[in-house]
């Protein structure tokens, strides 16, 4: 039997109600106001239990208890409300045939109560001060990871969760194993955006931001992560300012950098779970591969327009990968990027909340069937549609034939294709780079911010570029840049077909170029 | 043995998505075809509506499955076409 008591709790009746003729053993442990916590002097303390989660909990603990000591019975009673210095604030009380497993079960019963159950208590000062303390902290005051209540916030973690622990899918345990998860989420950008603001308000404990851009006005109407005065700025520096703005109570680490072969494995490491929010096939299949290849769990969405996929790659089962439908990595011009084609905020909004969505789920234990359908939504029609999709055993990842090898061969493919259309600026000497032309081929309206006047660089609107290639000859050597380098790797492409030996795309774009242009000089 | 090909025209629901609905300008409608495969009944279509895309850059799902280009098509069968997206 548990109970919480706003009155006074009387222990003798309680004792009395377990009197049993079988018991040989009775233990109990009364839990007492102190008059100090953590160095400072308590004069008064208030209790307050979100009830009904409180009851069911001590319940399941009660039961725990039975099932794993060889008691007789157990009984539990907590307080609410204000209490003064030496009151009774808990009692446990258990008898069993024999000592042991009174004494065992009562420490059992008490540990489990102050760790799980979502009770908080006020803690009125000497001095006149207060805060609300988690009594789940108190539980760990010899662990490391001991935080309090934000002083500045005026209320405690717990708080934070009510609505959502509520749920019996939830809990005080579900909540728990929320805050013990790591998850990675590869791009800030419409989908990341939507997708890191549910992670971090639902208290997913540790978040890994992956993204490497800075923020251009054109992102705003998407990314909902940032605010207009911060363009020009890191997104991955942003994002964390506001998500801990968000959620104080979560840990948040960033990866300002683009993920590659090299660095992937290290990164991917750390997370239990990956979220694929970004916005290119390169990344998109990198990350497919290397999630089947470490045995990582992946949430893949991408969008188009007015609609979107999503779906779901579990290791250790059946489900299918990226590359069992796509076994090789599709060109990039058979479909837009959001520069192009262009897109409704709301859009990357839907599909990187349901990103949020099954990773809650996921880590909840709560079943899906994305891992073998790939969902498709048209929202423009409302048209909802789950399609089934089998594990293809020829798939170059996942498949019977699939090792470490074909994983590096597959991601070397990519890179070496790579290395030949684009320079990186910070791997070349100045030197070297001061026999190419630049050639800027962003349309007016993009470039009205930069200043690039320490370079000679010839302008080629994308747009107009067929009617002014005569300005350009084959003989000569260009570096030719876009916003972010993949336009313009595009476009090399195609002069390199028209017989342009030596032109180059500079990886990274405008954002390269500046930092470049700040590096000092080697 | 001679197998003699159906020419009976049936119904097909079609969905289209991404790149094929822009240029298809709807994404459902639905079409009398004697067309005995998807990949039939993508090459009619696509004679009809100019589509860029070719085949092999395309998936098609029958009945809320993906199936293989070949497989062959029913009287009322729902065929989605759909083109990779990456956008984010
Ligand atoms: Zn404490
Ligand atoms: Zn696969």
């Amino acid at each position: 039997m548990f109970q919480i008591s706003t009155s006074p709790i009387d222990e003798v009746a309680l004792k009395k109600r377990l009197e049993n003729p079988k018991a040989g053993a009775f233990v109990s442990f009364e839990g007492w106001v102190r008059n100090h916590h953590e160095g400072r002097e308590v004069v008064l303390l208030e209790y307050e239990a979100f009830e009904a989660l409180a009851q069911s909990e001590a319940e399941k603990i009660l039961q725990e208890a039975v099932s794993r000591f060889e008691i007789e019975e157990a009984i539990c009673v907590h307080r609410t409300g204000a209490l003064c210095i030496g009151a009774l604030a808990v009692w446990v009380g258990v008898t069993a045939a024999h000592r042991g497993a009174a004494f065992q079960a009562c420490q059992y019963i008490m540990d489990a109560i102050k760790s799980r159950l979502p009770i908080w208590k006020k803690e009125h000062y000497a001095n006149g001060d207060s805060g609300w303390v988690n009594c789940q902290h108190c539980a760990s005051h010899s662990g490391s990871d001991n935080h309090h209540v934000d002083k500045s916030l005026g209320f405690d973690e717990v708080h934070y969760y009510e609505r959502q622990m509520r749920l019996p899918e939830v809990g005080a345990e579900g909540q728990a194993t929320l805050k013990q998860s790591k998850v990675l989420v590869v791009g800030a950008g419409g989908l990341g955006s939507a997708a890191l603001l549910y992670l971090a308000s639902a208290g997913v404990g540790t978040l890994g931001i992956c993204e490497f851009d800075n923020l251009e006005p054109s992102n705003l109407h998407r990314q909902v992560l940032y605010h207009a005065s911060d363009a020009g700025q890191s997104k991955c520096e942003l994002a964390k300012r506001r998500l801990q703005a968000l959620n104080p109570f979560i840990h948040i680490q960033t990866y300002d950098k683009k993920l590659d072969l090299n660095n992937i494995e290290g990164i991917l490491n750390h997370y239990d779970l990956v979220l694929d929010c970004t916005d290119n096939f390169k990344t998109k299949f990198l990350l497919n591969d290397a999630a089947v290849h470490f045995q990582k769990p992946l949430i893949q969405a991408s969008i188009y327009q007015y609609e979107g996929q999503l779906q779901l790659y579990l290791p250790n089962g059946d489900s299918p990968c990226l590359r069992c439908l796509w076994p090789e990595m599709p060109e990039a011009d058979c479909t837009g990027t959001c520069e192009d084609v262009g897109v409704l905020g709301a859009v990357p909004g839907v599909f990187g909340t349901l990103q949020a969505m099954e990773a809650l789920k996921y880590l909840l234990g709560l079943p899906t069937d994305l891992n073998r359908h790939v969902l498709m939504m048209d929202l423009l029609t409302s048209r909802v549609q789950k399609i089934r999709q089998i594990q293809n055993p020829a798939c170059p990842i996942c498949g019977e034939n699939a090792d470490r090898e074909s994983f590096l061969t597959m991601m070397n493919g990519n890179a070496e294709e790579e290395i030949d259309l684009e320079i990186d600026l910070a791997a070349c000497s100045r030197e070297h780079l001061n026999a190419f032309q630049w050639v800027d081929i962003r349309e007016a309206h993009e470039c009205l911010q930069d200043d690039f006047e320490a370079l000679l660089v010839q302008q080629i609107p994308l747009s107009r570029f067929n009617l002014e290639i005569s300005t350009l000859s084959p003989q000569h050597a260009y570096l030719v840049f876009c916003q972010k380098g993949i336009r313009s790797k595009k476009l090399v492409r195609v002069l390199r077909q028209q017989g342009f030996t030596k032109v180059y795309s500079v990886q990274g774009g405008v954002k390269q170029i500046q930092n470049w242009l700040k590096a000092p000089l080697q | 043995m001679i197998v003699k090909a159906d020419t009976t025209e049936k119904k097909i629901d079609v969905q289209y998505y991404a790149l094929l609905r822009e240029e298809r300008g709807l994404s459902f409608e639905t079409v009398m075809t004697i067309a005995q495969t998807p990949k039939e009944l993508y090459g009619e279509l696509q004679k009809r509506h100019g589509f860029r895309l070719p085949i092999e850059r395309l998936k098609v799902a029958v009945n809320d499955a993906f199936q293989d280009w070949d497989s062959p098509l029913q009287p009322n069968d729902n065929v989605v076409f759909i083109p990779p997206v990456a956008g984010g």
